[in-house]
């Protein structure tokens, strides 16, 4: 028994072994890609799939975010007599925290699952092992192209999921619950700051790293056969879950840190 | 068979004192072999025998446990991957089930390794290329049709088109008959032979299509759990004393499987007894 759970404890640590090589790998072969003309309409298409086909899904996301918000907080707020202050709860939640994490998870479901599946499959068809029999390295052909645009676009995403995610809290709150448009906003305009949605959308650099990371790495050592390919979804998926909420913690205490350190007196106001 | 006294210019390439474990089990067990260039060499064996991981060390997608690996004298099992690319342009590796990327057409397949490793500017010329090597392998006019709309046959001829795309000295087939009808099966065998003729090329086969063997060696090599227990021209092989060499080129069950076969039944355990089978 004992042996046993050492030995799990060495296979994980050979495990974080391999993921940490294989991060280092992709990080050198990306600053690579970056400065190599030649492999940019990879990336393009990569972009293409990764972050334009997301839009609308993320889109969604945020829209119903944002409308779900007013309708939960719209009867707390109204028995104080606070209803014009909606605005500010809805948009700081929305910019700071519920948008970047919703539109990252929805992400890691339609991007992450994807990308699994399709290195994957390549993996287990012998693919990846044809790239690299004939001189390519397949961590820069196939791994850097990939998370590139999940870096680059995931924080474009985020833009997108704010902005619905205000609008549809604004909808909801102005046109069916009848709050002053012009208070809705002034009281929204001062208590969101700049900082808040510059952090949301810093975090999504570091997200959409965790989730094309994590889902390359699962299907560059994923298992042969259906079951195999299978099971690699299911663990990149919640390992990009888990990651997000994890990093969104991290930075929910460092940014807020930073803020007291540069701002004392502002969160006093 | 081991031979220690093996050296790196033996052959082009050159494996010495081979050893490889998987977990606990021991895959390649001490092999040490050269391959003599402008000569097919086929490896037989039983599934699971190790000769498939055997080639990919040759061509160094699997490091060694232990032992070496040269090409040309020169040792290549310790290469960082940017000089392993390198060498990789002189080699031509042929997939079981052909390794096509199913995202490019077969035009795109066969250019793939020209983009990697050399710099286009004439696209006049990269269309004849990529038409010239189609034909060599009959499959000219297939350019814009996706993997997936093509047989297995198909796959297996594109797939050794775009191993000869940049012109390789030696070309690794893994069991490239598997799977086809028996016609199909002879088209691929003629093809190698045709590509060791007009090309020059090293070629190293892995199967366990004895037919194919016959036809295509100047030497065929049995492995038998990741050790070598024969090796000789395809007479030599029709001859072999060893009786596991017999078996298997006969395509015949071993007597004490056979038994264990016979007895170890578990839905009908108790419908024949042992002295029904004496």
């Amino acid at each position: 028994m004992i042996l046993a759970f050492i030995d799990k404890w060495i296979q994980g640590i050979n495990n974080l072994g391999r993921f940490s090589r294989f991060i280092f790998a992709a990080s050198k072969c990306m600053l690579a890609t970056s400065f190599q003309p030649k492999t940019y309409p990879l990336i393009w298409t990569q972009m293409n799939t990764i972050g334009v086909k997301s839009v609308p899904v993320v889109m969604a996301t945020g829209a119903f975010v944002g409308m779900i918000l007013a309708v939960q907080a719209y009867g707390q707020l109204a028995a104080m007599g606070l209803e014009e202050r909606l605005g500010v709860l809805i948009n700081i939640a929305v910019v700071k925290e519920l948008g970047p994490v919703l539109a990252a998870v929805m992400l890691a479901g339609r991007v992450g699952g994807a990308l699994t599946a399709e290195l994957g499959t390549m993996n287990v068809t012998e693919q990846i092992a044809a790239v690299e029999s004939m001189g390519t390295d397949p961590v820069k052909y196939l791994v850097a192209p990939r998370v590139l645009s999940c870096l680059l676009l995931t924080p474009a995403l985020i833009v997108y999921a704010d902005l619905l995610g205000i609008l549809g809290g604004y909808f909801v709150s102005v046109i069916q619950f009848k709050i002053n448009s012009g208070a809705y906003w002034d009281f929204s305009a001062m208590g969101v700051e700049f900082w808040d949605i510059g952090t949301g959308i810093f975090k999504g650099v570091f997200f959409g790293g965790a989730i094309a990371m994590i889902s390359c790495y699962k299907g560059f050592t994923c298992r042969e056969g259906a079951q195999g390919v299978g099971e690699a979804c299911t663990e990149a998926f919640v390992g990009c879950f888990i990651s997000i909420l994890a990093l969104n913690y991290v930075f929910a205490v460092t940014l807020d840190a930073i803020y007291k350190t540069f701002w004392p007196l502002r969160s006093l106001i | 068979m081991i031979r220690p006294d093996i050296h790196p210019e033996d052959g082009i390439l050159v494996a010495k004192n081979l050893v490889k474990v998987f977990g606990k089990r021991t895959v390649l067990d001490n092999i040490s072999l050269a391959i003599e260039e402008g000569k097919t060499t086929v490896i037989i064996g039983t599934s699971g025998c190790g000769k498939t991981v055997f080639m990919k060390h040759l061509i160094v997608l699997e490091r060694p446990t232990e032992g070496q690996v040269f090409f040309r004298g020169k040792r290549i099992d310790n290469l960082r991957p940017r000089q392993l690319a390198a060498i990789r342009t002189q080699f031509g590796f042929c997939f079981q089930m052909g390794a096509l990327f199913d995202s490019l057409t077969v035009f795109e397949n066969i250019i793939f390794p020209i983009q990697q490793h050399r710099k286009i500017t004439d696209y006049k010329a990269l269309d004849e290329l990529v038409k010239h090597k189609l034909a060599l392998v009959g499959m000219d006019g297939y350019q814009n049709q996706y993997p997936a709309s093509l047989s297995g046959g198909q796959k297996k001829r594109v797939s050794l088109a775009r191993a000869i795309a940049l012109d390789p000295t030696v070309i690794f087939y893994d069991e490239p008959t598997t799977g086809l009808d028996p016609i199909t099966s002879d088209v691929i065998n003629e093809l190698i032979l045709k590509l060791k003729h007009e090309l020059k090329v090293t070629s190293i086969v892995v199967t366990h299509d004895m037919k194919s063997a016959y036809k295509i060696a100047d030497r065929i090599i049995m492995f038998y759990h990741g050790k070598i227990i024969a090796d000789g021209n395809a007479d030599h092989i029709r001859n072999h004393p060893n009786d596991l060499v017999q078996q298997f080129i006969e395509g015949r069950v071993s007597e004490a499987d056979l038994a264990a076969l016979k007895l170890g039944g578990t839905k009908y355990q108790t419908q024949f007894l042992p002295e029904d089978f004496k």
